[in-house]
C-alpha cells in the first residue's frame, strides 16, 4: 500500500459519484420508460434505505417491520386524495404525523426490550398493519385504493415516467441530505455511541431511550415519505406490497450497501432493484440465482459492498491496538482474539 | 481496493440493464404476455404462457399475419403490483403491438393503466375482478367472465338447485376471491328467506382451516362456498369432510384443477364447482386439447384455452385492422363480433367485458368434474 | 362445550407442528444468535424429500404403508439433517461474527432452497399418498383422527427425548455450554464447529419430521410451504422464551391454540393480528417470553 492506489483512493468515490449523478440525470433522457421505471423504483429504495439505516445503521435496533411505516405513508396518501380530493403536497405532511406516531406507538413500549425481541415485535406489527389493511373497508381490502389522481405542480400533472422520475429524484435528494445532515449531526454521534456501546453511552449521559425512539420515529417518517412518492406513482396501492417479504428486502438494501453508509444505500438499492431485472433473462432460475448471489456476496463482503467510513476507522483503530498489543505482550494471540474486529458485535 | 469491487459490480449492472432488448427481431409482431412466473402461482404463468406460444407457433405455420411472424414475448410479474408495473413498462418498450394475458387481478389492474398511458390493448385471460373493466379504459378487454357474474350464478344455483336457506361463505382475501364473495353474497341478500351465516376469510398459503371450518360446523349451513383458489381449496374440501361439517361444499371457478380432487382424495366426491365451462366440455375446444396435450405433454390448465383465445382475438383484430399499429388494434377488437374461439363464441361489450359469459356447475365424481346444471 | 373442545384439538395439531419447526429456530439461535430465516424451507425440503422416498418404495413395490412411511421419515430426517449441516457450513460458518449480514445470507439459503424445489420438482402443488384414513377415536361429538394422535404424540416424545439430550448428555452439554459463551466453551477444549454442525442436524431433521407429517396430514406439498409456517414457528419460539426448548413447544401449542380461538371465536381474518397482539402484549409484560430465555446477552 504505497503512494499509487493510496493516492488513488480518495477519487474513486468521487469518480463514481459524478458518474452516478450523470447517469441519473441522463437516465430520462435516453432511457426507455422501463428504465425509467426502474430508475424509479431504486429512488423508493434508496428512500427506503436510507430510513431504516438511521434505525438499523445508526442507531443499531433490527427491524423486521419497516414496510409497515412505508404502508401508513402509501395508505394515507392515498385515502385522502381519493376521498377528501386533496392535493398530493397536502397529504405529505399528514403522513409525516401518522407515520410518525405510529413510530412512537410501537417504538415506546418496546425499546427497552433487547434488539433481537425488538425485531420480532417489529415483524409482528408490520403484519398486523398488513392484514388490518387488508380487513379494513376504509383502506378498500385487498383491492386496496385504486384510480388515484397524480400529483400536479400548478398546472402539471406528473404522469410520465420522465416525470415521476425527477419527483423521486426530488424525494430522494431531501431525504439524502436530511440523513447526511443527521449522520454528522450531535444525534449521528449519540446513535453511534449507543451503537457501539449503550451502556458506556449511558455512561456518557446519553439517554438510550428518548436516542433510540428518535430513530424510529425519523425512520418512520422517511418510510412515510416513500410511501407517499410510492402511492402516486402506482396510482393504485393494495396490500399485498407492504408483506413481510418487502420489510426483508427493505433491510437487505442497506445490509447489502453496508449498514450506516449512505452512499452504500444507495448501491444496495440499485443492486436490490437492478439485480433481479437482470436476472429476468434466466426467466424461472430468477429467483434461485438471486438466492446464490445474496449468499455469494455476503461472503466475499461481509461489511457490504461500500461500508461506513465508521466502521473502517474502528477497524483501522481495533487493527493499531491489537498491534500494540501483540508488539507489548509476547503471547499476543490471545489479546488479539479477544478483540477480534467484530467479533462483539 | 473494496471499492473497485463495488464499483466494477455496480458497472457490470448498469451496463447490463443498458443493453436494449436483446434478441428483438426486426419485422415481427410482438404480443406481450405478462404473467406470474416465480411465486405460489409460478405454474398458472406457466400454462398461459405454453397456451399463447402455441397460438402464435399455429399462425405462423400458416404464415403470419400481414406477412409477418407474430413473437410471444413474456414477463414475470409476480402476482405483485410493483412487479407488473415494472413488466409493463418493459412489455411497452419491447414495442409490442398487445397485450394478451395476466393472471391476478392485483396485478392486473395497476399494470392496466401502463398499458393505458401506453395506448396498447390489454386482453385480459384470467383477470375477472369487475374493477379491471370498471375503470373505464378504453384499452382493456377480457375474454373471462366477471366475478359479479359468476357471484348471482352461484347465489342461484345454491338457492334454486340446492334449496339452500343458510349459506356459508368463505374467501381467501384475495381481490378476486373476496370480489367473488362480495357479489355472491350481495346476491344472496336479494333473495327471500336465504341467510348469510358466516362471511369470512383464511388465509392463502397456510395448511390447516379446521378452526374457520369448525366455527362454520356449529352454524349449520346448507351450502359452505369457498371462493379462494385451489390449493387452498383442496385442503378445505378435506378438512371439510373430516370434520362432518354439513351441508353441501361449494367452490368458485379457481378450483376447477385436477390437483383439487387429488389433494382431498376420495372427499371430493359430492363437491359442486362453479365454473365456465373447461375445455373439455365445449365441443369447441376438443382440437385444442389434443393439440395442447400432443405438443406440451401435459394436459392443459384451467385458463389455457383462455390465453389462447386471448392471443386468437388480438390476432384476429390484426388481420381486420389490416394493421399492427395499436391504436388501430383496439379498435378492430372493439369490433369483436362472435370471434370463434376454443372458449366459444368472442363478443365485447362497451367496457371490453365478454358478452354471454356462460357458467356451469360441475359435480365431483370418482376424479371427474361432471357438468351438472347450467 | 363440543365446539370449544374441537377448537382445542385443532389447535394442539397446528401447534405440533409450530413446535417441532420452533425448536430448530430456538436450537439455532440459543447458540449462534441466528435468526435462520431458511428454516421454514429446510422444512420443506424435507416434506419433499419424503414424498421423493414414497415415490421410490411405490416403484420397488413396498406398500406398507407403516413401513413406507418409517422410511421416508428416517430417509428424509436423515438427508434434510445432512442439508441443514451444509446450509451452515457454506453459508452461516463464515460469517458467525457478522451479525446482519448472515441474516441476509439465511434469507438468501431460504430463496436458494425454495427455487431449488421449484427447479426441481415443480413450481404447483404436489400431493402426498393418501395412506391414513380419517378414522380415529370420536369422542363427545370431537372429531380425532388417528393421523392426529399420531402427530401429537410423536411429537411430544422427540421433544422429550431433545430435552433429555440437552440435559443430560456430554454433547447435550457442549450445546448449552456454547449458549453462554462460545469463547470459554471453546477454551474448555468443546470443538465448536462440531456442535453447530450437530445442532443444525438436530434443527433440520425435527423440521423434516414435520415437513413428512405434514405432507401426511394435509396431503399437499409446494416449494413455498416453508415461508409462513416458518415465521409462525419463529414467532413461537420468541413466544415461549428463544433458546429455550419446552419454551418453543410450549409458545408452539400456544400459538396454535391462541389461532384456533381467535378464528373459531372472533375471526379468522384477524387470528393472525390476534396472535401478534399476545406476543407483543407477552414481550412487553414478560420479555423474556412465557418460560424465559436461555441465552446471555451478547451484544
Amino acid at each position: 500500500m504505497k503512494a499509487g492506489p493510496g493516492a488513488l483512493r480518495p477519487l474513486l468515490p468521487t469518480a463514481l459519484a459524478v458518474v452516478a449523478v450523470l447517469a441519473a440525470i441522463a437516465l430520462p433522457v435516453f432511457g426507455s420508460s422501463y428504465l425509467i421505471d426502474v430508475g424509479t423504483l431504486v429512488l423508493v429504495y434508496v428512500m427506503l434505505g436510507l430510513g431504516l439505516n438511521i434505525v438499523v445503521g445508526f442507531a443499531g435496533l433490527l427491524d423486521l417491520g419497516y414496510a409497515a411505516f412505508f404502508a401508513i405513508g402509501a395508505y394515507t396518501t392515498a385515502y385522502f386524495m381519493v376521498n377528501s380530493h386533496m392535493s398530493f403536497w397536502l397529504t405529505l405532511p399528514i403522513a409525516a404525523c401518522f407515520t410518525a406516531v405510529s413510530g412512537v406507538i410501537i417504538g415506546a413500549p418496546t425499546l427497552r426490550m433487547r434488539s433481537d425481541y425488538l425485531a420480532i415485535v417489529t415483524l409482528g406489527f408490520g403484519e398486523i398493519v398488513r392484514i388490518a389493511a387488508t380487513n379494513f373497508a376504509f383502506t378498500g381490502g385487498p383491492e386496496g385504493i385504486y384510480d388515484m389522481p397524480h400529483a400536479t405542480i400548478g398546472s402539471l400533472v406528473l404522469r410520465t415516467p420522465a416525470a415521476l422520475y425527477f419527483l423521486g429524484i426530488a424525494f430522494a435528494l431531501v431525504v439524502l441530505v436530511g440523513s447526511y445532515n443527521l449522520s454528522r449531526s450531535r444525534l449521528g454521534r449519540a446513535w453511534l455511541a449507543i451503537r457501539e456501546d449503550e451502556a458506556a453511552a449511558q455512561a456518557a449521559g446519553i439517554h438510550p431511550v428518548y436516542f433510540k425512539l428518535l430513530a424510529y420515529v425519523l425512520g418512520a417518517i422517511f418510510a412515510g415519505a416513500a410511501g407517499s412518492f410510492f402511492a402516486v406513482k402506482l396510482t393504485a396501492i393494495n396490500p399485498s406490497s407492504f408483506t413481510f417479504i418487502q420489510s426483508v428486502t427493505i433491510l437487505m438494501v442497506i445490509i447489502l450497501g453496508g449498514r450506516g453508509s449512505l452512499p452504500g444505500v444507495i448501491v444496495g438499492a440499485a443492486v436490490i432493484v437492478v439485480l433481479p431485472e437482470v436476472l429476468r433473462a434466466f426467466d424461472q432460475i430468477r429467483m434461485l440465482t438471486f438466492g446464490i448471489g445474496l449468499i455469494v456476496m455476503m461472503l466475499l463482503r461481509p461489511q457490504g459492498l461500500w461500508p461506513s467510513r465508521y466502521g473502517r476507522i474502528e477497524a483501522r483503530e481495533v487493527a493499531l491496538s491489537e498491534a500494540e498489543a501483540a508488539a507489548g505482550v509476547a503471547a499476543g494471540a490471545s489479546a488479539a482474539d479477544s478483540a477480534a474486529p467484530g467479533g462483539s458485535s | 481496493m473494496r471499492n473497485r469491487f463495488a464499483i466494477g459490480l455496480l458497472l457490470v449492472f448498469l451496463m447490463s440493464v443498458m443493453v436494449p432488448g436483446a434478441g428483438a427481431q426486426a419485422g415481427t409482431i410482438k404480443i406481450g404476455v405478462p404473467v406470474p412466473l416465480s411465486g405460489g402461482t409460478a405454474k398458472m404463468g406457466t400454462d398461459i404462457v405454453q397456451a399463447a406460444t402455441m397460438a402464435a407457433d399455429e399462425q405462423n405455420a400458416k404464415g403470419g399475419v400481414l406477412g409477418r411472424k407474430l413473437e410471444i414475448v413474456s414477463f414475470d410479474d409476480a402476482c405483485d403490483a410493483q412487479q407488473a408495473v415494472t413488466a409493463a413498462h418493459k412489455l411497452v418498450d419491447a414495442g409490442v403491438a398487445a397485450v394478451a394475458g395476466g393472471y391476478c387481478s392485483s396485478a392486473a389492474i395497476p399494470a392496466s393503466a401502463v398499458y393505458h398511458d401506453a395506448g396498447v390493448a390489454f386482453v385480459a385471460d384470467a383477470s375477472s375482478n369487475p374493477k379491471l373493466t370498471d375503470q373505464g379504459f378504453e384499452n382493456v378487454f377480457r375474454v373471462i367472465g366477471r366475478d359479479d357474474q359468476q357471484g348471482p350464478y352461484a347465489a342461484g344455483f345454491m338457492t334454486k338447485d340446492l334449496h339452500a336457506k343458510k349459506v356459508a361463505i368463505i374467501h381467501d382475501n384475495t381481490l378476486y376471491a373476496k370480489g367473488l364473495a362480495t357479489a355472491t353474497q350481495d346476491a344472496l341478500k336479494k333473495m327471500m328467506g336465504v341467510q348469510v351465516v358466516f362471511f369470512d376469510a383464511i388465509t392463502p398459503g397456510e395448511k390447516d382451516f379446521s378452526a374457520a371450518l369448525t366455527k362454520v360446523k356449529s352454524l349449520k349451513p346448507d351450502v359452505t362456498y369457498f371462493t379462494g383458489y385451489y390449493p387452498e381449496g383442496g385442503l378445505i374440501c378435506k378438512q371439510f369432510k373430516d370434520l362432518g361439517v354439513s351441508g353441501k361444499l361449494m367452490a368458485g371457478d379457481a378450483n376447477n384443477d385436477p390437483t383439487f380432487i387429488k389433494e382431498c382424495g376420495a372427499a371430493s366426491t359430492g363437491v359442486y364447482v362453479t365454473s365456465t365451462p373447461l375445455p373439455q366440455d365445449q365441443a369447441t375446444a376438443k382440437s385444442f386439447i389434443s393439440r395442447y396435450t400432443g405438443r406440451w405433454k401435459q394436459d392443459p390448465g384451467p385458463y389455457s384455452a383462455l390465453e389462447y383465445d386471448s392471443v386468437g382475438v388480438v390476432i384476429n383484430a390484426i388481420q381486420r385492422a389490416k394493421s399492427a399499429d395499436r391504436a388501430a388494434i383496439i379498435k378492430a377488437l372493439h369490433a369483436t363480433n362472435a370471434y370463434s374461439g376454443a372458449t366459444g363464441k368472442i363478443t365485447f361489450d362497451q367496457k371490453g367485458d365478454r358478452k354471454q359469459v356462460l357458467y356451469i356447475t360441475y359435480l365431483i365424481k370418482g376424479d371427474k368434474f361432471v357438468p351438472t346444471g347450467m | 362445550m363440543e365446539i370449544a373442545l374441537q377448537q382445542l384439538v385443532n389447535g394442539l395439531t397446528v401447534g405440533a407442528f409450530y413446535a417441532l419447526i420452533a425448536l430448530g429456530y430456538t436450537m439455532v439461535y440459543g447458540i449462534i444468535r441466528l435468526i435462520n430465516f431458511a428454516h421454514g424451507d429446510v422444512y420443506a425440503v424435507g416434506a419433499f424429500l419424503g414424498l421423493s422416498t414414497y415415490g421410490l418404495l411405490a416403484i420397488l413395490h413396498v406398500d406398507n404403508p407403516i413401513l413406507t412411511t418409517l422410511l421416508a421419515l428416517v430417509v428424509s430426517m436423515g438427508f434434510t439433517g445432512l442439508l441443514g449441516t451444509l446450509l451452515y457450513r457454506v453459508a452461516y460458518r463464515p460469517l458467525l461474527h457478522a451479525r446482519l449480514s448472515i441474516l441476509i445470507s439465511a434469507i438468501g439459503g431460504s430463496l436458494t432452497l425454495e427455487y431449488g424445489l421449484l427447479l426441481i420438482y415443480s413450481p404447483s402443488f404436489l400431493v402426498y399418498p393418501h395412506l391414513f384414513g380419517r378414522s380415529g377415536p370420536a369422542f363427545a361429538g370431537v372429531t380425532v383422527s388417528w393421523l392426529q394422535v399420531l402427530i401429537f404424540v410423536s411429537s411430544i416424545v422427540l421433544m422429550a427425548a431433545l430435552y433429555l439430550m440437552v440435559n443430560r448428555t456430554k454433547t447435550g452439554m457442549a450445546m448449552r455450554a456454547l449458549a453462554i459463551n462460545q469463547d470459554a466453551a471453546r477454551l474448555m477444549g468443546i470443538d465448536v464447529n462440531r456442535v453447530i454442525s450437530f445442532t443444525f442436524f438436530l434443527g433440520s431433521a425435527l423440521a423434516s419430521f414435520a415437513g413428512v407429517l405434514t405432507g401426511l396430514y394435509y396431503s399437499q406439498v409446494s416449494f413455498l410451504m416453508g415461508f409462513l409456517i416458518g415465521l409462525k414457528a419463529f414467532t413461537a419460539a420468541v413466544l415461549g422464551g428463544v433458546g429455550n426448548i419446552p419454551g418453543a413447544v410450549v409458545g408452539g401449542f400456544v400459538l396454535g391454540i391462541l389461532e384456533s380461538l381467535a378464528a373459531g371465536y372472533y375471526s379468522s381474518r384477524w387470528k393472525d393480528v390476534v396472535a401478534f397482539a399476545v406476543l407483543i402484549i407477552v414481550l412487553v409484560v414478560r420479555p423474556r417470553g412465557l418460560l424465559g430465555e436461555r441465552v446471555v446477552e451478547r451484544m
